[in-house]
């Protein structure tokens, strides 16, 4: 629970009313764009079995014409510049929440990240107005990433201690948000990793955001329910995300969030979705294929049902029902 | 209650050592970051991993940790509630020891131990994390952060007590923050202390299993222990903590004979309940004797709680008279400097014995802990003979 002084109350009011003015006018730029239809809950497959080219090394190359294919899908645009130009503003900063967490093998793969990044260049974004970020610098060059805080190159840094100087509140969560989120950013792309964890179930988009609070530790209560949900509400998260690109290039059904061998495969495939709870039920729904496949429990059997999932389609972030998702394969 | 008439005399006496006690301390933040002894005195940073002391392993390279009763459960890479250890391979390490992001001396009246070695100095140290996240945490900055997001500085066991003695501090402290969730650092400043002379107090939240407290109270002069209310809803909903365990905590300190006192934080209708404090002070009087110090402080809105008024000395006054009718010999009032309540009183002949302003002691009457009536009064009044 938080309790605002009349200051602070007024504080978040123009906060809010800022990223209110924000969403609206990339509301109007949507609006204006005919080719710029919300995918709502579509969730879009690109799988390539040949994309890992040997144990550890995936393809760049092949990553790329996924990343086309999935984006293209997914807009119904022409082609991939104006596929993104449908979901991003000229002048927009474009944070790219990358999770690193879970070290070289289990992380969002670079590949993956620098591509997303290369497309938007290709799409009239300068490489300083994208950021790939995550909650330590030091997590991201455990995970390959090349550090860059600002020559002429696609930045990349870990917020480190940037934080807001004051928490905010959405829900039952009240945290110090990353400036890399609340300031930097106009626009956010989520790309996690399609894997378990250890007390939510799964870790996909919605828990990525984990990773840009400054406490995340205090909210891993009963499964990390309601928090992520409520942490998903929040206007900095809810407003300027476009886009989720899930990398299930190495997937994990069971041990995580840390990497474990034997319960890691290669899935081979991106999920790409602007519904941040339809792409979390359908990766959920993977994942549990693949216990069934390695005679494990189901993640309920297990007392980890991903209920934070329910809980965000409850705050109307997204669609929970895994019937009404339209699930595409390219 | 009853206001002791005050002289022009004392006035101004109180008045400049109120002025000397606020130079020397309160006008400074309370906790120092970067910390005060930054660059020649502390050695470059090196990796530090220290296993924690008290944690299980279990299967598929998890752990569930020992140290409080939240019995954290984690899993490889993850961290406990506290956010300053995790697991690694299925090893559980402290992340944090050797690593304050605060250090300060402080007067060891701002603890506030009243009954410890008054006067003296107390080498106060805290590290980031906290096994609680209380809404109105007075140093949240540091307390509900990790590790990597504050300043720290290397600062291994014997450097602290080295510093503690160039300070001319008798005392290491553990403060600020909460010192269960970096035990193991706390523990082995507190052995390097003893070996050196210098004693250990511990100023917690009072969350800490059993073991781990009954090992530390042997390397301790002194406790105090925040008692943040006698509801539990209220440690759940504010706290995100249970009041049964900090409870038992008190009773093993009873039991232990260790030196001991109790802090209330009386923050306006949330837990200035008039029947909540009258059951805390008997549950006090009756468990832990009459003879515990309680302090019940003012609030000041901070962190979460920002809209509710700093607590008004009245409710503060009624707290006391709830505590000195249950039957408690030393009840004070807290961060309200010149209040009569700051003072120590003698409870057989009512005699002032310790006259206090803010943090410092303007008049002692009982070096040896002895009234001129001949009443022992309690407490830790010669540091004692290390073993």
């Amino acid at each position: 629970m938080i309790i605002l002084s009349r200051r602070d109350f007024f504080n978040q009011a123009v906060r809010l009313s800022c990223a209110a003015l924000g969403i609206l006018r990339s509301s109007f730029a949507f609006a204006q764009n005919p080719v710029s239809k919300p995918a709502g809950a579509t969730v879009i497959i690109a799988r390539r079995t040949d994309v890992h080219v040997r144990p550890g090394q995936v393809s760049s190359e092949i990553i790329r014409t996924m990343l086309d294919q999935g984006i293209i899908k997914l807009t119904g645009a022409a082609d991939g510049t104006r596929a993104w130009l449908s979901i991003f503003n000229p002048g927009e900063t474009i944070g790219i929440k990358v999770n690193a967490m879970g070290g070289r093998n289990i992380c969002t793969h670079t590949e993956v990240a620098y591509a997303v990044a290369g497309s938007l260049v290709n799409a009239g974004f300068k490489p300083q107005q994208i950021i790939i970020w995550d909650r330590l610098t030091e997590e991201l060059e455990r995970g390959g990433y090349k550090i860059n805080r600002g020559n002429n190159d696609v930045l990349c840094f870990g917020t480190d201690n940037d934080y807001e100087p004051e928490p905010e509140a959405a829900g039952s969560i009240g945290s110090c948000f990353s400036t890399i989120l609340s300031r930097q950013c106009d626009a956010l792309i989520s790309i996690p990793v399609l894997k378990d964890h250890d007390l939510s179930g799964v870790s996909l988009n919605l828990k990525n955001f984990y990773g840009a609070i400054h406490n995340p530790n205090k909210y891993h209560d009963n499964g990390c329910d309601p928090y992520i949900a409520d942490l998903n509400a929040h206007p900095y998260i809810k407003n300027k995300l476009r886009l989720i690109i899930c990398d299930g290039l190495t997937a994990q059904c069971s041990g995580g969030p840390g990497y474990k061998p034997q319960w890691a495969w290669p899935y081979s495939g991106l999920l790409f979705s602007r519904d941040p709870v339809a792409i979390d039920r359908t990766g959920c729904q993977i994942i549990e294929e693949q216990r069934k496949f390695k005679g494990l429990q189901t993640l309920a059997e297990t007392g980890r049902s991903p209920k934070h999932i329910l809980s965000a389609a409850q705050r109307g972030l997204g669609v929970a029902d895994i019937h009404t998702i339209t699930r595409i394969m390219v | 209650m009853k206001q002791q008439p005050v002289s022009r005399r004392s006035f101004l006496k109180c008045l400049s050592c109120g002025l000397c006690a606020f130079g020397f301390d309160a006008l400074r933040p309370i906790v120092t970051t970067p910390p005060l002894f930054s660059v020649q005195t502390l050695a470059a940073e090196p990796e530090s991993l220290k296993e924690v002391m008290f944690y299980k392993k279990l299967p598929d390279l998890k752990v569930e940790c020992g140290i409080c009763p939240k019995q954290c459960r984690i899993a490889d890479l993850e961290r406990g509630y506290c956010g300053n250890k995790e697991n690694r391979g299925g090893t559980y390490y402290t992340l944090i020891h050797s690593k304050p992001c605060a250090v300060h001396t402080d007067p060891i009246e701002k603890k506030p131990l009243f009954h410890c070695l008054p006067s003296t100095l107390a080498f106060s140290i805290a590290t980031a994390g906290c096994n609680f996240e209380c809404r109105f945490c007075q140093n949240w900055n540091i307390a509900q952060y990790r590790p990597e997001q504050v300043e720290s500085s290397f600062m291994p066991p014997a450097a602290a007590t080295r510093l503690a003695r160039e300070q001319n501090c008798q005392t290491i402290a553990y403060t600020y923050s909460e010192p269960t969730v970096f035990y193991e650092y706390m523990y082995d400043c507190a052995v390097e202390g003893q070996k050196a002379g210098i004693g250990s107090v511990m100023i917690s939240n009072g969350f800490i299993n059993e073991e781990p407290l009954r090992k530390l109270c042997r390397k301790l002069i002194a406790v105090k222990v925040d008692l943040k209310s006698f509801s539990d809803k209220f440690y759940k909903d504010y706290c995100s903590g249970e009041l049964a365990p900090v409870l038992k905590t008190l009773q093993i300190l009873k039991e232990t004979g260790l030196w001991f006192e109790i802090v209330v934080l009386v923050i306006p209708t949330l837990n200035d309940n008039a029947a909540e404090i009258k059951g805390m002070t008997q549950w006090i009087y009756k468990n832990l004797g009459p003879d515990v110090p309680v302090h019940f402080t003012r609030f000041h809105p901070m962190y979460k709680i920002k809209n509710l008024p700093p607590t008004p000395v009245s409710t503060l006054e009624t707290c006391y008279l709830t505590a000195r009718d249950a039957g408690l010999h030393f009840v004070y009032i807290g961060n309200v400097p010149g209040h009569q309540a700051e003072n120590t009183y003698c409870p057989r002949c009512s005699k002032m014995l310790i006259q206090r302003m803010s943090y410092a002691i303007i008049q002692n009457t009982i070096p040896a802990g002895t009234c001129s009536c001949g009443q022992p009064i309690p407490g830790v009044w010669k540091l004692p003979r290390m073993a």
